[in-house]
Parts: structure tokens; sequence; C-alpha cells
């Protein structure tokens, strides 16, 4: 059975339409990650200081001539070139909510969805006291490739346990999070939608202290940020902005064996969607119960993950579950995934499955019984747009087959196959919807990834 | 038609087989490879977790206090490859990828490198707090053996 789009418009000659769907897509939007204009001003803000200490730090611990200790600048950096082909021309396929674009409509083959490449400086001024800038150049919101500040802080290690860092860090929200930029660091071509989108991307500028303990053969690292961040969403959508985010993540080693635990607090605001709440207020109370329902002005995220990996050395498992909660648009989702592989030699096979679902897909909006004659049309177009934007809460499943083959030093080729469902009424994590496109329906994915790393 | 797809199969298998065998015997000819540290060291034996953490840059501090600092060699040298096969069942790649992990995360930077056991030797010798790995007939009386990781 084919159900379609209830509206057929082009979202590309619809601004509005492409605007909601869009910003709707954005999901948790709780993502803190900021563009080229604001980065300069934290580059300075960080770094000018740091270096500023350097001279002083450096006259007050000299090392002995037979330790001539770590350099005090390395460079280093990674970068992934990929190709996606989509069996479905009437919607993008992406790999994170803030890219605009993707393969299956925009493009047949896509090289946005994975391509990036990324510096690194580290410098080392004392065995204490050290700063990190990473920059990375990736398809962002406006389709460019402009540099962006990914991590930006200073580091006080007061213990070999026992570390303060101040700037701009990466949430360790996901098991994967802070490193799903560094193909070559996992199996995989991309850690799995399903569960990335939750918390899409996830830097914070702030505080974050990290405390490591040692008992017998297990050693616990906790974690503890504060801090927010303001996020441009797509040309029109404005920015979100992430207050008073702090979260707590704990990471458990045990030989072969990782857990991590993260809850992750953030105070939400998407402005996208004002104007169309507005119109809803409109309608009385009843219009008004919907808006704060559904919008995003100042409401509580809870984030809860987690993560388990067992890697012996030959094969290797990976799973984690993820909640996320809150109370507009975009609701309440949870996820999970399970993978593995196998390692035979320089070729390694794995398997991959993830899924992910939304509590709320539609809702019936204004009771049209109660709303003047005059004004049906409008509220039924209301109640319309309402649903559009609740469809694109993901409910989907992905099978993976793949295999990554180290084939020279430092670099890796990657060739992977997903089989996705989409739930009934749901367009999944996809974007960019075209008339015609089926809701509920499947998709084939072909990746090809290279990860390089120096 | 069925037996000849079967026998193209069992030749695939045999291929893999093979590959397999080659790839671990060329693993096994690597001489043995011992972690020391100089002749001026307090330290006189680690076992291999404790190895293990220190050369994955878990530790750099002994139970006792004191510090300790690891030394790789080049990575290419057979020694390295050898040595974090049988220490951490991880192959250079996999190495990689744990280094590229930590420093990509702005959490720590790899040990420092020499370019040939030769020059670990002199390097280890010279520093009461280092410690790496060089083949064990090269061990001479400047440095002292503190650890094997063979099975």
């Amino acid at each position: 059975m084919r159900t379609l789009l209830s509206h057929g418009e082009n979202p590309k000659k619809h601004p509005r339409r492409r605007y909601i769907a869009r910003s709707a897509g954005l999901q948790q939007a709780t993502s803190h990650r900021v563009y080229a204009y604001r980065t300069h001003k934290l580059i300075a803000a960080v770094l000018i200081p740091a270096l500023g200490c350097a001279a002083v730090v450096n006259a007050d611990e000299s090392m002995s001539p037979a330790d001539p200790g770590p350099p005090l600048f390395s460079f280093s950096g990674f970068g992934t070139l990929g190709e996606v082909h989509s069996n479905d021309d009437r919607a993008d396929f992406t790999s994170s909510l803030f890219k605009p674009t993707g393969a299956g409509y925009t493009h047949s083959w896509s090289a946005d969805v994975d391509s990036l490449i990324a510096g690194q400086v580290t410098a080392t001024f004392s065995p204490k006291f050290s700063a990190v800038l990473q920059v990375i150049s990736e398809q962002s919101y406006n389709n460019t490739y402009t540099p962006q500040v990914e991590w930006a802080n200073i580091k006080y290690q007061f213990t070999p346990d026992f570390s303060i860092r101040a700037g701009r860090t990466v949430l360790p929200c996901f098991f994967l999070s802070d490193t799903r930029n560094v193909g070559y660091t996992y199996a995989w071509v991309r850690p799995p939608v399903e569960v990335y989108h939750l918390l899409p991307v996830a830097t914070s500028d702030g505080l974050d202290v990290s405390y490591r303990s040692h008992l017998g053969e297990l050693a616990d690292t906790i974690q503890l940020n504060a801090g927010g961040d303001t996020t441009h969403l797509t040309d029109n959508g404005g920015d979100s902005k992430a207050r008073h985010s702090w979260g707590v993540s704990d990471t458990a080693e045990l030989g072969a064996l990782t857990v991590r635990v993260t809850y992750q607090y953030t105070n939400l605001t998407v402005p996208a969607l004002d104007s169309f709440f507005g119109e809803l207020r409109q309608f009385g109370p009843q219009g008004a119960a919907i808006a704060d329902r559904y919008d995003a002005d100042h409401k509580p995220n809870r984030f809860f993950d987690i993560g388990a990996g067992y890697d012996p050395g030959a094969w290797f498992l990976m799973t984690e579950w993820a909640y996320s909660q809150t109370n507009s648009f975009v609701t309440q989702s949870s996820a999970w995934d399970v993978g593995g592989g196998y390692r035979l030699g320089k070729l390694t096979p794995y398997v991959l499955f993830a899924r992910t679902k939304a509590d709320k897909l539609s809702d019936p909006g204004l009771d049209l019984s109660s709303v003047p004659a005059v004004l049906v049309g409008h509220a039924i177009g209301l109640n319309a747009e309402l649903n559009s934007i609740l469809s694109t809460n993901p409910v989907q499943s992905t099978g993976s087959i793949g295999a990554r083959w180290d084939f020279v030093k430092n670099c890796d080729l990657k060739l992977q196959l997903d089989h996705t469902r989409l739930g009934a009424g749901s367009s999944g994590t996809l974007i960019n919807i075209q008339p015609g496109f089926r809701l509920g329906g499947t998709l084939d994915l072909f990746s090809a990834a290279v990860d390089f790393v120096w | 038609m069925v037996s000849e797809r079967a026998s193209a199969r069992t030749d695939r298998i045999r291929l893999l087989v093979v590959g397999l065998a080659l790839s671990l015997a060329s693993h096994a000819a690597v001489a043995d490879v011992v972690a020391v540290v100089s002749a001026k060291s307090t330290i006189t034996t680690l076992s291999k977790s404790q190895l293990a953490d220190i050369f994955l840059g878990k530790v750099s501090r002994l139970p006792n206090g004191a510090r300790v600092v690891a030394i790789d060699q080049a990575e290419d040298a057979p020694a390295r490859a050898e040595f974090y096969l049988k220490l951490a069942d991880r192959s250079a790649p996999q190495m990689k990828a744990y280094w590229s992990k930590i420093i990509f995360t702005g959490r720590g930077q790899p040990p420092e490198e020499v370019h040939s056991s030769a020059d670990m030797k002199k390097r280890i010798a010279a520093d009461p707090a280092a410690i790496g790995y060089i083949e064990e007939s090269l061990v001479d009386d400047s440095v002292r053996v503190v650890g094997r990781v063979q099975e």
C-alpha cells in the first residue's frame, strides 16, 4: 500500500515548507555547534592567554636533559573521502541533521554525506598544561565547507588522573560521539544515524572536569561538563540555543570491556517554528495548549545513554541504547544499536543493526467543531502542518553489512550496504522529502569511504 | 555447473586458509621482544597488565610512585608490531586507531619514538624513568629486562 505525503509541494519552491521540514528534521537541536563567525573570538579567548602562559610555565618547570619531554607543538589530522548512493530519489539521506543535502534526491551519488578533513594542533606547554585546537571542514548548514572549530580548549592536568578543561569540547554523550568524525577509529562507515540523530552534534563551550580512579584492574573515569552554546540552523532557521547544559559521563574499562553511561541536561530554545506556533496561539486556549505542548521555547531536554564495547583484539562487539525526552515537537525518542566484526588480518567484515522510535508522529490538532466557520480552512492547514512536523520524528531500523580493509598504513577502505525500513507514517531521518515519497517505505544505500589519519 | 561453483568455493576457502597461515607464520618469524629499563632504574619486574597500562598511556606512575615514560620504536619497526600484538592483541592499524581516539579528543599524545632498537637501547640506558622494548638478542648490561610479553 502506498501512502503519499499529505502536502505535495516541492520544498525547494516553497521556502516555508523547506524551512519547517528542515527545522523539524533537526530533531534535538540540543547540539551546540557554532560556526565560523563565532569561532574566531573563541580561539582568541582560549589560545592567546594559553600561549601567553607558555613562556612562564616553561621557565617554571625546566626538565632534565635526559628527558626532553614531548615537543611543544604536535600536528596531526584525519579525514574521510566518502561516496554514498541511495536508491530513493525522492528524499535525501544524510549523516548529520545539520547537513542541508545528501544522497538520493539532490545527488544520486553524494560525497557530502561522509567526506571531511580536519587538522589539529596540540600544544604541550608543560607536563601539566596543554591546549588543543581542532578545525574541521565538512558540509555544513549553508552547504559550504567553511572550516569550523570542533575542539578548542586548554587543559590543566592537576595529577595524572585529574584534569580540568576550559573552552570547547565535544560532549561525550554517545559511545562514539567524541570520535565520531574520525572514521579510522571505528569499523563502520559512520555511527548509525538511528542512535546518533538523537543528539546530532554536541560541542559545548564551558568547563569539563575529568577524574580517573583505579580499582585493581578496573579504571573508572568520571567526567562532568557544564556550558552551553548556540547552533546556527539552516539558511533561514535562525539560531537555536542550548542554555544551562550540564552532564555527567562515567566510563569503566576492565581489560577488553568498556562501558559508558551518560546523562545530559539542556534547556533548549528552537525559534525556527515560532511563527507557526504564533498562528496556533491565535485560536484561543486550545491553540495555546497545543502550542505550549509542542513549541521549543526554554524546554528542558533530558538525554540518557548507555553503551558497551568488547574488543579482545581478533573480534569486537559494540552496543548502545539512548533515550531523549523533551516536551516539544521533537517529543521523546529512544534508539539502540548492536554491531560486531571479525578481524581477518587486514580485512574486517562486520554487521550492524540499529533502530529508533519516537512516541508522537501525529496529533488531532485543533478541534474544528469549536473553530469559527470562517477560520476552519486555516485551522485545517495548521493541523496538517503540525502533523507534517511530527511525521519527521524518525521511526526506522537499519541492517548493515560491510567490510573495512586496512590496505595501507594509516589508511582504510570501507564498503557498506544499508537496508532501512521506515516506520508507518514516518520519513525517518531522511530530509528534503519530495512529492511521491513513500512514508513507511524502505531504502537501500551503498557507501564507500576511505579514512586516513596522519 | 554446480560442482564447478562448489570447487570455486573450496578454492577460495583454501586461499583464505593459506593466507591466514602465512600471516600467522610471519608473526612467528619475529624474534622475541622484551620490555627493558635502564640498568640504573629501580624497576625489576613488571606484569603484562602493568606493561599494557604503561604503553597504552593509562598510567604514568608505578604503584611505588616512580615516574615511568614509555618509548616506542618507529611505526614500521618489526619489534613494535610484535610487541603490541603480544602485549595487547592489537595490530599496527588497531594501535593507530587506539591512539587516534586519544589524540583527537585532546586526551593525550602517543609515546616518544626512536628510530631503531640501537637508538632505543641508548635512550633507555640514559634515562632511569624510560621504558622500552627491544629484541631479546640485543639485551646487554646497559639495560635490564623487566617483562616479557610472550604467552
